[in-house]
């Protein structure tokens, strides 16, 4: 067999070209666990329902499960988003680098300056500018960004805060004991928070391992190895749950280290409300194939249920500096996945800037974490920012008198 | 460009119901607990009894909403 030198030199391209994109997706995923094990499991750590380390390991086990559950979601990403094959446009596995690198370097600079961002949609946006850049803008069937993404971006949330918030009330409305000389007694929710914190372990293994397997379903396709239009194969399944279970497995100490800082005030019957309809919107939606942020979800869920408690008021200032972040990682994530693509289509050269950059910021973010001190604005998740925005009475008893006065 | 709108549809139904049926049993579970701690000892351990049982509707609801997501097992 006697193949022209260039091919076969085009050939060895091709084959590390995909094989970094898939160690890039998998550190991706690793990260993703990492940053969000303090959503699922903060809160049962905090009351004391569960030692940390047992916490730590059941919310990585459950996410390893939770990625073999469905694939609904990767073949949002792999077959939907991004035309591929069959007439339609060739996307490169460099583009895919270069949108990969494009939401890491975005994750990176949100990390930095604190602002709450979405792992997820910094993903789609870096694979969004890049496709656009490299393949002009039919690239994209936005279509699918629309219905899969964008929208569910703003229902899902809102879905689970109006759940969480009517789960609140039903809630402490089972549990009001009227006449009794004894306290209500709510303290059984702190243990019901192990198990809808596991719940939450479980949906996010399911929507954000799904997220990774997609992207390395959609860079073999790329590169050919896999026919348009098939959905994930058993090994890259397994890689994505793995990498989400051992970032969340290797995160979760971060949060032991914070117990004490600073965690928003839920009580657990709240908790266990907001926690269940976080998990039980995250499981639907992924059934359906939605791409959703679970930081979103968790976030809408924890406001909803604090509204749900007696005198509750929101803070629109932190409402709003949250929207705003939301609203923002998607096209800025989306244009620096764009420069990311426009500097790879330099050429080689281009190719080894952006992973030599891409390198350098992942190693400016190890030497910060080790560094910066574990606060509770850098450590505690997106959620608990959430949570900041309802502000709860403190002193029922005066409220009480107040609404008796008429007031 | 096609919305399937009944999607979000079958969304929000279907985190409700769950959501209220896990919700309600487990805190129709916590307030049992509680009562039978009050009551007569005769009755405690019927009220117990019930209080276990809301306990396993919780547990049956939520592998029932896994089994449906699941296409292994369709």
């Amino acid at each position: 067999m006697n193949f022209p030198a260039d091919q076969i030199g085009h050939q060895v391209d091709l084959t590390l070209m995909v094989v970094l994109v898939i160690a890039l997706a998998l550190f991706f995923d690793f990260t993703n666990g990492f940053h969000d094990t303090a959503n699922a499991m903060a809160t049962p750590i905090a009351t004391g329902a569960i030692k940390p380390k047992a916490a730590v390991l059941l919310a990585a086990i459950l996410n390893l499960v939770g990625a073999f559950l469905s694939t609904e979601v990767a073949q949002t990403i792999s077959g939907g988003l991004i035309r591929e094959g069959e007439g339609g446009i060739q996307i490169s596995p460099v583009m895919i680098f270069a949108g990969l690198i494009g939401a890491i370097v975005w994750n990176m600079i949100t990390w930095l300056l604190g602002l709450p961002s979405s792992s997820s949609h910094a993903l789609f946006g870096g694979l969004i500018g890049a496709a656009i850049v490299g393949a002009g803008f039919a690239a994209v069937d936005y279509g699918v960004v629309v219905s899969k993404l964008l929208l569910p971006a703003v229902l899902a949330p809102l879905i689970a805060g109006t759940v969480a918030y009517l789960g609140t009330k039903l809630a402490y409305a089972i549990t009001r004991r009227q006449g009794s000389s004894a306290a209500p007694k709510r303290g059984g929710f702190r243990y019901g928070q192990i198990f809808s914190s596991s719940l939450v372990a479980l949906a996010h293994g399911t929507n954000d391992a799904q997220k990774t397997m997609g992207v390395i379903t959609l860079v073999l396709i790329a590169g050919g190895f896999q026919s348009a239009g098939s959905g994930p194969v058993f090994w890259v399944i397994a890689a994505c749950g793995l990498a989400i279970a051992l970032g969340t497995y290797s995160g979760g100490w971060r949060i032991i280290r914070t117990m004490g800082s600073g965690l928003t005030e839920v009580k657990p019957a709240q908790g266990f409300a907001a926690e269940t309809s976080t998990a039980s919107a995250i499981l639907a939606s992924s059934h359906l194939g939605f791409a959703l942020s679970t930081t979103q979800v968790a976030s809408g869920s924890v406001i909803g249920s604090g509204l749900g408690r007696k005198g509750a008021k929101v803070r629109w200032n932190t409402a709003g500096r949250i929207g705003i972040g939301w609203l923002l990682t998607l096209p800025a994530a989306g244009g620096v996945g764009a420069l990311a693509a426009w500097v790879a289509h330099l050429g080689v050269a281009g190719i080894i800037i952006d992973a030599v950059a891409g390198i350098l910021i992942i190693l400016a973010m190890y030497v910060v974490s080790r560094r910066s001190k574990v606060g509770h604005d850098n450590a505690i998740s997106d959620v608990d920012q959430a949570g900041e925005v309802v502000k709860i009475k403190r002193k029922r008893k005066k409220k009480k008198d107040r609404l008796e006065a008429g007031q | 460009m096609s919305i399937d709108w009944f999607a979000f549809v079958i969304v929000a139904v279907a985190t409700l119901v769950a959501s209220m049926t896990v919700v309600g049993f487990y805190g129709l579970g916590v307030r049992l607990l509680a009562v039978a701690t009050d009551a007569a000892p005769t009755r405690q351990p019927a009220v117990r009894l019930g209080a276990y049982a809301c306990f396993a509707v919780c547990v049956a609801a939520v592998l029932y909403g896994i089994y449906l997501i699941v296409p292994a097992f369709h």
